[in-house]
């Protein structure tokens, strides 16, 4: 195979491809050495994600933040995927072409973050977790953890199989946190609790693995299943209605799934913090921080599914109101990684 | 039901390798496989949305797996451009086309979709039944036949194909689509038999593995079958391994299937076996 000829033609159709999973195209991204003074005059939020927002998870928050800020504040907002070394051009370019703010969805995007800050001033960059603060660098702590251990509380109490387990797309620092909350809310209820160690099944979007992959832990015998598996849930979801056990959704609100064993979801609201930190900039009164967004400050809930609440004996319901205001008040402590 | 489940799992890699070794036996690699899966599990996903009907929905997705490898074979045949080239062009079409269309369908952050599916008795449906049949059908196709036999010459000899009056093109080109008919089936199985949903990148590399496949069965039919039951049933296991929380990285316990793969292709790695011509673009005035 004369391969070599081709790799220039190989290189430029891999850049080009990977691209259109983009929704933003790059094309436009790309026009910015000449930038007028209307263009510094508007109010623009840019958005990396690590993955497609279509993930109806992770990412699908962030961008759903991103759609309330452009629809209450009217801002000009853009979003693109990037991961990498990709990450600090990508910031870059947003503050080249005069971004007020750029959120980067995960901890990895914090470090890119610090460097790139000290060159563009009047950019604000914020991540979703990550250590680092300056004048115009700060950082979302999602605590999800507690909605996840209330999910394993409840799971505890209610499971019949003594045996829990969880289903991840790959052991993140994040995603290890919230199931160790999750393991420690169990435990907590029922110190005697079987949790399984957690499974992971490796590519974003495989449904039919995440599927197998819940198979196999319901096979062990759990009758509780949470997840972080963000757009294949549905294969997690399915396993457990086949098996007849009950799964919890994660991130989003995903009670409402048409698998019907949704019993109750860890929630993160993410509209708040966004809009706050956007509203912030805008009123050039942002300083640098690690905002932490909790139960506490309503930007994380467990919610019941109404459908199913029939299901949940009411002692139970009532432990999971106390623990929720416990863990408000802070008189439960739960515990999270540092990432 | 143990067995049957591992069949399930195991099939939209089994179909897809199937029909790659008549592919591949023809003289081409159709590296644009997990393309024409991943387009064929949207289309019949979004038919069945559509339509309520599974079965329209395989109608879809086989359709759009065929014309799939019809636009590999049009550049990788009929204009002989280079098979790898072309064959990452289709795959990265595929995941930004199927990704475009999933996003302006069902809103830009997604949706966990449900969709209905083909059914099935006992576990057992219909496309499972015409996987087993076609482990017999497709060797005797290879094996038995003038077709299949003219075919091989395309992929060993082609100019011995083309003086003896077969239109080499032609018979690739017809290898070719019987391998995208198989990459439809795998990739409806995906969609309609197995998670009745779709997410962006679901298929998730099984049409790498499928063409690994047909390398570890060397070109046989049988064999390529039996190798995706392997590597599906290694697959299951390390979920269930992951399962005991031994101190092993998972990203290992991913791997195990292909791991067992790759030795495997060491014990039986001997003999020749690949078609001679395998990849190379055929031109006539040569």
């Amino acid at each position: 195979m004369n391969l070599k000829r081709f790799l220039p033609l190989m290189a430029v159709l891999f850049v080009a491809g990977c691209g259109s999973g983009d929704s933003s195209s790059n094309d436009k991204n790309d026009v910015k050495s000449v930038s007028s003074d209307s263009d510094k005059a508007k109010f623009k939020v840019a958005l990396l994600t690590p993955g497609p927002v279509s993930d109806s998870g992770w990412n699908a928050l962030a961008f759903d933040g991103l759609q309330a800020i452009k629809s209450e504040m009217g801002a000009t907002v853009d979003q693109k995927e990037s991961s990498g070394t990709k990450i600090a051009d990508d910031m870059r370019t947003y503050a080249q072409q005069h971004y007020n703010v750029v959120f980067g969805h995960g901890f990895e995007y914090n470090e890119p973050a610090m460097k790139v800050a000290k060159d563009f001033p009047d950019t604000v960059f914020v991540t979703s977790s990550g250590g680092g603060t300056a004048k115009n660098v700060g950082a979302f702590r999602f605590d999800l953890e507690e909605g996840f251990y209330i999910a394993g509380y409840m799971a505890a109490l209610m499971s019949k199989t003594g045996t829990i387990g969880s289903v991840s797309v790959q052991n993140y620092p994040s995603i290890v946190s919230t199931l160790k909350a999750y393991a420690a809310g169990a435990k907590a209820a029922k110190p005697s609790i079987g949790v399984l160690p957690p499974v992971y099944f490796g590519v974003e979007g495989n449904i039919a693995a995440a599927k197998s992959a819940t198979e196999q832990v319901i096979a062990q015998g759990a009758d509780f299943v949470i997840h972080q598996a963000n757009s294949a849930a549905q294969g997690v979801f399915d396993a457990c209605k086949e098996k007849k056990v009950y799964a919890f959704g994660s991130n989003a609100n995903q009670n409402s799934n048409s698998s019907g064993v949704v019993i109750g979801s860890a929630v993160i609201i993410t509209k708040t913090p966004f809009k706050e930190l956007a509203d912030a900039v805008k009123r050039k009164v942002y300083t640098g921080a690690i905002g932490e967004y909790a139960m506490a400050n309503d930007s994380i809930d467990f919610v019941l599914n109404p459908d199913l609440l029939k299901q949940v004996p009411t002692d139970v319901q009532t432990k999971i109101k106390d623990l929720a205001s416990d863990i408000k008040s802070g008189k439960v402590k739960v515990p999270k990684d540092k990432f | 039901m143990e067995f049957i489940s591992l069949l399930q799992y195991a099939a939209p890699v089994a179909l897809a390798a199937m029909g790659e070794v008549v592919t591949q036996r023809g003289g081409v690699i159709n590296i644009g496989l997990e393309g024409a899966m991943l387009i064929a599990s949207f289309f019949a996903m979004l038919v069945c949305y559509t339509t309520h009907s599974p079965y329209l929905g395989l109608v879809a997705g086989v359709g759009t797996g065929v014309a799939t490898a019809g636009l590999f074979g049009f550049f990788a045949i009929i204009l002989a451009a280079d098979q790898v080239v072309v064959g990452t062009a289709v795959n990265l079409l595929a995941l930004g086309l199927t990704g475009t269309l999933f996003r302006s369908k069902f809103g830009q952050s997604g949706q966990l979709l449900s969709v209905g599916r083909i059914p099935a008795w006992h576990g057992v449906d219909p496309l499972m039944v015409l996987m087993l049949l076609s482990v017999p059908a497709l060797w005797f196709l290879i094996s038995r036949t003038g077709w299949g036999l003219a075919v091989r010459a395309c992929g060993e000899y082609p100019k011995a194909a083309d003086a003896s009056g077969f239109s080499v093109n032609r018979l690739r080109m017809q290898a070719l689509l019987i391998g995208g008919i198989y990459a439809g089936l795998a990739g409806s199985y995906l969609a309609l038999v197995i998670t009745g949903s779709f997410a962006e990148n679901m298929t998730a590399g099984r049409g790498f593995v499928a063409i690994a496949m047909v390398t570890f069965g060397r070109w046989k039919p049988q064999f390529a079958f039996l190798a995706a039951l392997l590597i599906g049933f290694a697959e299951s296991l390390q979920y269930k391994f992951q399962t005991y929380g031994w101190k092993v990285p998972f990203q290992l316990m991913i791997a195990l299937p292909y791991l067992i793969a790759l030795v495997v292709l060491v014990l039986v790695g001997r003999g020749a076996s690949s078609p001679g011509s395998l990849g190379q673009p055929y031109r006539k005035e040569k």
